[in-house]
C-alpha cells in the first residue's frame, strides 16, 4: 500500500508476476522460447514501475449551478491537476438520485489527461422534477501507465445539493385586487383616496388639498370643484399548499404531473406573476415535513427564495398544521390554496381561514386522470370514483361557505372568480360584520 | 465491450498459436485457458489473468518442441494483446466511451511490445537450435537477474514513496 494513494493493479501483478514466472521457467527449462512470451511483461513492468507517479494527483468536482429550474440542466465537472504529469487516463463515474437524467445516461466518461486534458470530464445533468437532490461525489479513477497503479478519490465533501425549482406553468391575472388593506402599492384600491389613477371630478370637500383643485371645471361651476383618484394599495397573496397527499404519478417535467406537481407549479405561478407586478407574497405548506411558512414579502429576491422554500416541500402523509398564518398578512389578504381536495382536512382548513374574515380562493389541483391510475385494478377504479363523490359533496359545501373553487387552468383561470370576489368584497365584509 | 471481446478472442488465439505450433494439444489445458478467459472478460480487473498467461505458457512448455517456430511470435502477441486488453478494460466503467487519444495512445504501446517480441524472436532465430551445455554459474546469473528485476519491480510499486 503506497501513502500517496496509487495501488497497484492486477494489471500490473500480472506483467511482474507472469514475466517472472515465464523467465523463470524459460532459464530452468532450458527454453528461451518462453522468453519470447516474457519479453512484452518484462517490458510492460519496467515501464509502468519507472513511471508510476509519486504524487496524487488533486482532485476537484464541482456542480455548475446549485440551484437550476426544473428541466433546466447543468454540469457536474471533475478538475483534476496532475504536477507529475504521470497520470494517462482518468475515468468518471457519476451516480445520481431518482428524478435526475444525466447525459451520458450512465454517468461513466473517460478520457486520456496528458492528450484531451480534463475538459471531457463533465456529467451533464437535467432535474425533472422540482425539489432538492443530492448528486454526487462522483467516484474519480486515475491510472498511470499501462493501468498498472491506480488512484481513487470518493470524497464525500465533494457531494452537492442541486434544488430544482418548480417550472412555473404559465399565468396570467388581469383581475382588480379583492380589497385593500392600507393605502400604500400599486395597484388601485376599490376605495376613493389618495392615488394616482383618476376617478372623478367632484366639489370639494374640507380636506381636501389645494393641489387636486380643477380649474377649468370650477371655473365653468362657480365652484370648487377637485379631481378624485382612487387609492393605490398594496395587496397580500398567502399561498397554502396542501401537501398532505401527493395523488397521481408523476411523470416529471416532461411527463405526467402528480396533485403536487400541480400544486407546485402553479403556486411558482402565482407567486411570480404577484410578486413582478410588486404584491407581498406569503407562503405556508400544510401537511409538509414540518409546516413551511414563509412571510409575505416583495421583490426578486423573495420569489427565489419562495421558489427555494416551494422545492423543499415533501409530502409527509400526515396532517399537522398548528392553524397560524405566516405574520404580518393583512385583513385583506387574498389567500389561495392550491389542494387535491382528496383529503377533507384542507377544505375545513379553508373554512377556517375564511371564518378569520380573510378571502379564500381554492385552487383544485387534482390531476384530472387519477381514475385511470391503475387500469389493471378496477377496484381502485372505483374506490377512487366514491372518493370523488364525496369529494364533490365536500367542495358544494366549501362553495355553499363562500369559497369559490376552480380549477387550474393557466393563465387567466382566476380572472372571472377575482372579479367577482372584487366586486362583492364590500358587501361580504358587511355581512360578516 | 469491444476490449472484452478482444480479451477472449487473444486467449482462444493463443491456444490456436500454441495448437498449429505442437500440432497436438491438451484439451483439459484449452478448455481450463478458455473458461478463466471468460472470467477475464467479465472480470478484467481481476488476477485470474495471471493463470491464463500460466496455463499459455504450461500448455506450450509441454507441447512445442520447435523452439524458433514462427508460431511463437504469433502466441506471444496473443498473449501480450491478452494483457494489454485486460488492463485497458479495467481502466474505465465498461459503459465509458473511449476517447480517440486514448485507443492510440493504447495502440502505440502494443505496436511496441509487438516490436519487443519481434526483436527477441530474431534474437533466438539467430541461437537456433545451438545449445548451450549445462552452467551452474550462468543458471545462477540469469536467476539472479530474474529474481533481482522482479525485486525491483516489486520494491518500486509497493514501497512507500
Amino acid at each position: 500500500m503506497t501513502s500517496n494513494g496509487w495501488r497497484p493493479t492486477a494489471a500490473h501483478v500480472r506483467a511482474v508476476v507472469g514475466g517472472a514466472l515465464l523467465a523463470i521457467a524459460a532459464v530452468l527449462a532450458r527454453r528461451p522460447d518462453l522468453l519470447v512470451f516474457a519479453s512484452p511483461f518484462g517490458i510492460v513492468a519496467t515501464w509502468a514501475t519507472v513511471a508510476k507517479p509519486s504524487v496524487a494527483p488533486t482532485v476537484r468536482q464541482t456542480i455548475g449551478h446549485a440551484v437550476v429550474r426544473e428541466g433546466e440542466a447543468t454540469t457536474w465537472h471533475v478538475a483534476v491537476d496532475d504536477s507529475e504529469g504521470r497520470v494517462d487516463h482518468v475515468a468518471v463515474a457519476l451516480r445520481v438520485p431518482p428524478w435526475v437524467e444525466q447525459q451520458p445516461e450512465n454517468g461513466q466518461v473517460a478520457t486520456s489527461l496528458r492528450d484531451d486534458g480534463d475538459e471531457r470530464l463533465a456529467v451533464v445533468i437535467r432535474p425533472i422534477r422540482w425539489g432538492r437532490r443530492r448528486i454526487g461525489p462522483a467516484v474519480v479513477a486515475a491510472s498511470s501507465a499501462w493501468g498498472a497503479f491506480r488512484y481513487e478519490s470518493v470524497e464525500f465533501a465533494d457531494e452537492r445539493l442541486l434544488t430544482a425549482l418548480p417550472q412555473s406553468s404559465e399565468f396570467d391575472a388581469s383581475a382588480p385586487p379583492v380589497r385593500s388593506a392600507g393605502l400604500v402599492g400599486v395597484n388601485r384600491s376599490p376605495r376613493q383616496g389618495n392615488g394616482t389613477e383618476f376617478a372623478s371630478i367632484r366639489p370639494f370637500q374640507p380636506g381636501d388639498r389645494l393641489r387636486r383643485i380643477h380649474w377649468p371645471q370650477s371655473l365653468r361651476t362657480g365652484s370648487l370643484h377637485v379631481t378624485s383618484t382612487w387609492a393605490d394599495h398594496d395587496r397580500h397573496v398567502v399561498l397554502v399548499i396542501d401537501a398532505l397527499n401527493d395523488v397521481g404519478e408523476s411523470g416529471g417535467i416532461d411527463g405526467r404531473a402528480s396533485s403536487l406537481d400541480i400544486s407546485m407549479r402553479a403556486a411558482g405561478a402565482i407567486a411570480e406573476h404577484y410578486i413582478s407586478v410588486g404584491d407581498r407574497v406569503a407562503l405556508v405548506a400544510i401537511g409538509a415535513r414540518g409546516v413551511q411558512r414563509l412571510p409575505p414579502a416583495t421583490g426578486r429576491r423573495h420569489l427565489r427564495r419562495l421558489l427555494e422554500v416551494l422545492a423543499t416541500v415533501e409530502s409527509s402523509g400526515e396532517f399537522f398544521d398548528d392553524g397560524r398564518m405566516p405574520r404580518g398578512i393583512g385583513n385583506g389578504a387574498l389567500v389561495v390554496m392550491l389542494s387535491a381536495m382528496v383529503s377533507p382536512r384542507a377544505l375545513q382548513r379553508a373554512v377556517t381561514i375564511a371564518d378569520r374574515g380573510l378571502t379564500v380562493l381554492v385552487i383544485d389541483c387534482l390531476p384530472a386522470d387519477i381514475i385511470e391510475k391503475d387500469p389493471d385494478d378496477p377496484y381502485l377504479a372505483i374506490a377512487w370514483r366514491i372518493r370523488l363523490l364525496q369529494r364533490e359533496s365536500e367542495i358544494r359545501h366549501a362553495r355553499e361557505a363562500g369559497i369559490p373553487i376552480v380549477p387550474w387552468m393557466g393563465p387567466g383561470s382566476l380572472d372571472a372568480v377575482l372579479r367577482d370576489l372584487h366586486r362583492h368584497a364590500g358587501v361580504r365584509m358587511a355581512r360578516r360584520q | 465491450m469491444l476490449l472484452r471481446c478482444l480479451v477472449l478472442t487473444s486467449a482462444v488465439a493463443a491456444i490456436m498459436c500454441i495448437r498449429f505450433a505442437a500440432h497436438r494439444t491438451v484439451p483439459a489445458l484449452d478448455a481450463a485457458i478458455v473458461g478463466l478467459a471468460l472470467i477475464c472478460a467479465a472480470v478484467p480487473d481481476s488476477h485470474t489473468g495471471l493463470l491464463v498467461v500460466a496455463l499459455a505458457g504450461i500448455d506450450w512448455w509441454a507441447t512445442v518442441d520447435d523452439r524458433v517456430t514462427p508460431w511463437s511470435l504469433a502466441a506471444a502477441g496473443a498473449l501480450a494483446v491478452f494483457h494489454v486488453s485486460m488492463a485497458a478494460a479495467s481502466l474505465a466503467p465498461v459503459g465509458a466511451q473511449w476517447t480517440p487519444a486514448m485507443s492510440m495512445r493504447w495502440l502505440r504501446r502494443t505496436a511496441v511490445l509487438g516490436a519487443a517480441i519481434c526483436i527477441t524472436w530474431a534474437g533466438l532465430a539467430a541461437i537456433g537450435d545451438h545449445r548451450v551445455p549445462g552452467n551452474g554459474l550462468l543458471l545462477a546469473a540469469a536467476l539472479l537477474v530474474v529474481a533481482g528485476a522482479t525485486l525491483w519491480a516489486r520494491t518500486a510499486s509497493i514501497t512507500q514513496s
